[in-house]
């Protein structure tokens, strides 16, 4: 509460209503109880209907379906998500529900579904590559739907979003006008974002603009390491995304939430850089010579 | 002659057990001669809000109080709503606000803070809090008469409303909130300037509920809240078997939700409820059959 000052409340005495003296009320007032937790009997409960949600993340994924990402790439892109979507139910098991909304891009942006899908329920659609690479688009169309009146509708949404964006090209559209439109967006501003980079032609830079940080960007060279980097990314993100952290520090000096939102975005980083070097490379066969 | 009835309860979450936190929520209702009011108010329980399930405690008080007030002479009030609604219900929430102040500085003045609660902050920190922040509060209050509704809210909170077609709706308009929002209170100097209210003249309410946010926050979608609340409805004909069961599935909800407390104010239009228990019914099997369908339609893949 940053506008709390103390003054001496204006009661405006002169209603439009005058006092009735001889009102004869038979009232009853009535003050709840607290409840002492005791007893946990739920079965013959019609409300069970409708059930309980934990705290909700979603994660959005912006996928690159363009023609240069057609062959080896598509195709281990889409067996390492269809091997992530177990590990990151792993990550919501404890106390937090995780949605998952995947956005791809290249002629045209498409959503996989309509809405983000509940881990549990989420089944991944294999995606085929070809036509030009409208990143800026697909910018625009993740800052329209990143609204509570659209993809963050749910009661239950507490954290601030995960996005992810890989991608293997430049741009074929004005990409800096989506991600200006983009920017404005408040879920975007303290979501934790992260990119991809995938094969010798994407340009990290590019990435950076978009994650707001060179830390949360890091690059695949071979179809070993774009599962090891896409793992990466996906499960610690999804774990810092859904931390309650608290709003006080390590001198309990209460933070705001836009520090909160900085840290984890930093955390993010960090982690993602100490978990990246960790990785080796193999004797992976590179994207854009072996492939 | 409308006979009006109703329930409250407030259950303590979770994370505020695990955090030794007392349960910061209030929650009350009142019956009185051709009107009724529920209310709910959700104590900050931040740092600085350090006596807040005090002030939550306070903030339905002042409202009870002040709405008592106003209906003092119910005919001119009722009179008056039609055509001065505004300005009317500009002058219950003043009259909250002030009622809400002066509780705050008489317990304030019996109670001054203690060592112990000042050890919690720097001398700064401490001189830099308002006095009133101590006990910050949300406010939910919704109140209806024979053939009209009003409510007034200040920070979090839900109305959801069931007029005489049975359908569950939210009263007041919700703008976009997002993560850094900064929510309203009864503590802030410009309170009374910050409600949010509705009116709604000319319908008759079977039932309407205030809720704190842990309510609502524990549902997956606002189809499930809305549907759950028809549900309630459709059991108020059997209120006191009924009872036990909305206590123990808001300690659910609290629990396996969010962890955070959950107050829920209900007050209800017995003979109206009888007289369209069927329509309520009815929408009951229509929203389970609706959300199905919702359901199927969100797992189609569209790539």
């Amino acid at each position: 509460m940053s506008n709390e000052h103390v003054t001496e409340p204006e009661v405006n005495e002169t209603q439009n209503v005058s006092p009735l003296d001889d009102f004869d009320t038979a009232e009853t007032v009535s003050t709840a109880p607290v409840s002492d937790d005791s007893i946990l009997d739920f079965d013959d409960d019609p409300l069970s209907a409708t059930s309980v949600s934990k705290k909700s993340l979603v994660i959005f994924f912006l996928i690159d379906t363009s023609g240069s990402m057609k062959g080896k790439k598509m195709g281990e892109l889409n067996t390492v998500m269809e091997e992530l979507i177990p590990e990151i139910r792993r990550v919501g098991e404890a106390d937090t529900e995780v949605k998952v909304a995947v956005l791809t891009f290249s002629t045209e942006v498409r959503w996989m579904y309509s809405t983000p899908i509940p881990i549990e329920d989420f089944e991944w659609a294999r995606l085929r590559a070809s036509g030009v690479t409208s990143m800026g688009a697909a910018f625009k169309e993740l800052n329209h739907r990143m609204s509570r009146n659209s993809f963050l509708n749910s009661p239950s949404l507490s954290f601030a979003p995960v996005i992810f964006l890989m991608t293997d090209g430049y741009p074929s559209d004005d990409y800096k006008e989506g991600l200006r439109e983009l920017q404005t967006n408040s879920w975007y501003k303290f979501g934790l974002k992260a990119a991809l980079g995938i094969g010798q032609e994407a340009n990290d830079n590019i990435l950076a603009e978009f994650t707001g940080s060179k830390d949360t960007v890091v690059h695949a060279y071979s179809g070993g390491q774009l599962a090891q980097m896409i793992k990466i990314i996906a499960v610690t993100s999804s774990q810092i995304g859904s931390k309650s952290m608290t709003l006080s520090d390590d001198t309990n000096h209460e933070l705001g939430e836009e520090d909160v939102f900085a840290a984890k975005q930093k955390l993010l980083g960090q982690q993602i850089q100490e978990l990246v070097s960790t990785q080796t490379d193999g004797d992976d066969v590179p994207f854009d010579t072996g492939w | 002659m409308i006979m009006f009835n109703g329930f409250s309860h407030s259950v303590m979450g979770a994370s505020h057990e695990k955090t030794n936190l007392v349960c910061q929520d209030s929650s009350a209702f009142k019956v009185g001669d051709h009107y009724a009011v529920a209310v709910v108010a959700d104590g900050h329980g931040s740092k600085k809000h350090f006596r807040s399930h005090l002030g939550s405690k306070f903030a339905v008080e002042a409202t009870i109080e002040a709405i008592d007030r106003f209906y003092e002479d119910r005919e001119a009030l009722e009179a008056n709503l039609p055509t001065n609604h505004k300005l009317i219900i500009k002058n219950i929430e003043k009259q909250i606000i002030s009622n809400w102040n002066m509780k705050v500085e008489k317990h304030l003045a019996e109670n001054p803070v203690t060592d112990e609660e000042k050890s919690k902050f720097t001398p700064e920190e401490f001189e830099a809090i308002p006095p009133e922040s101590y006990y910050g509060s949300t406010l939910v209050a919704g109140i209806t008469g024979d053939n009209y509704t009003f409510g007034v809210q200040i920070g979090d909170g839900s109305f959801v409303a069931i007029f005489e077609d049975g359908r569950a709706v939210m009263p007041m308009e919700y703008n976009e909130s997002a993560p850094a929002n900064v929510t309203a209170s009864v503590c802030n100097s410009n309170a009374a300037s910050m409600f949010s209210s509705f009116y709604a003249p000319n319908r008759k309410l079977i039932a309407m509920y205030g809720s704190t946010d842990g309510l609502y926050t524990s549902f997956g979608s606002e189809h499930d809240f809305l549907d759950y609340h028809t549900i309630i409805t459709s059991q108020l004909v059997n209120l006191d078997t009924f009872k036990e069961i909305i206590k123990n599935n808001l300690t659910k909800r609290s629990r396996f939700g969010t962890e955070d407390d959950i107050s829920l104010s209900c007050i209800y239009n017995e003979n109206l409820l009888k007289d369209r228990i069927d329509l309520v019914n009815k929408r009951v099997t229509e929203n389970k059959k609706a959300a199905a369908e919702r359901k199927a339609a969100m797992l189609e893949k569209k790539v």
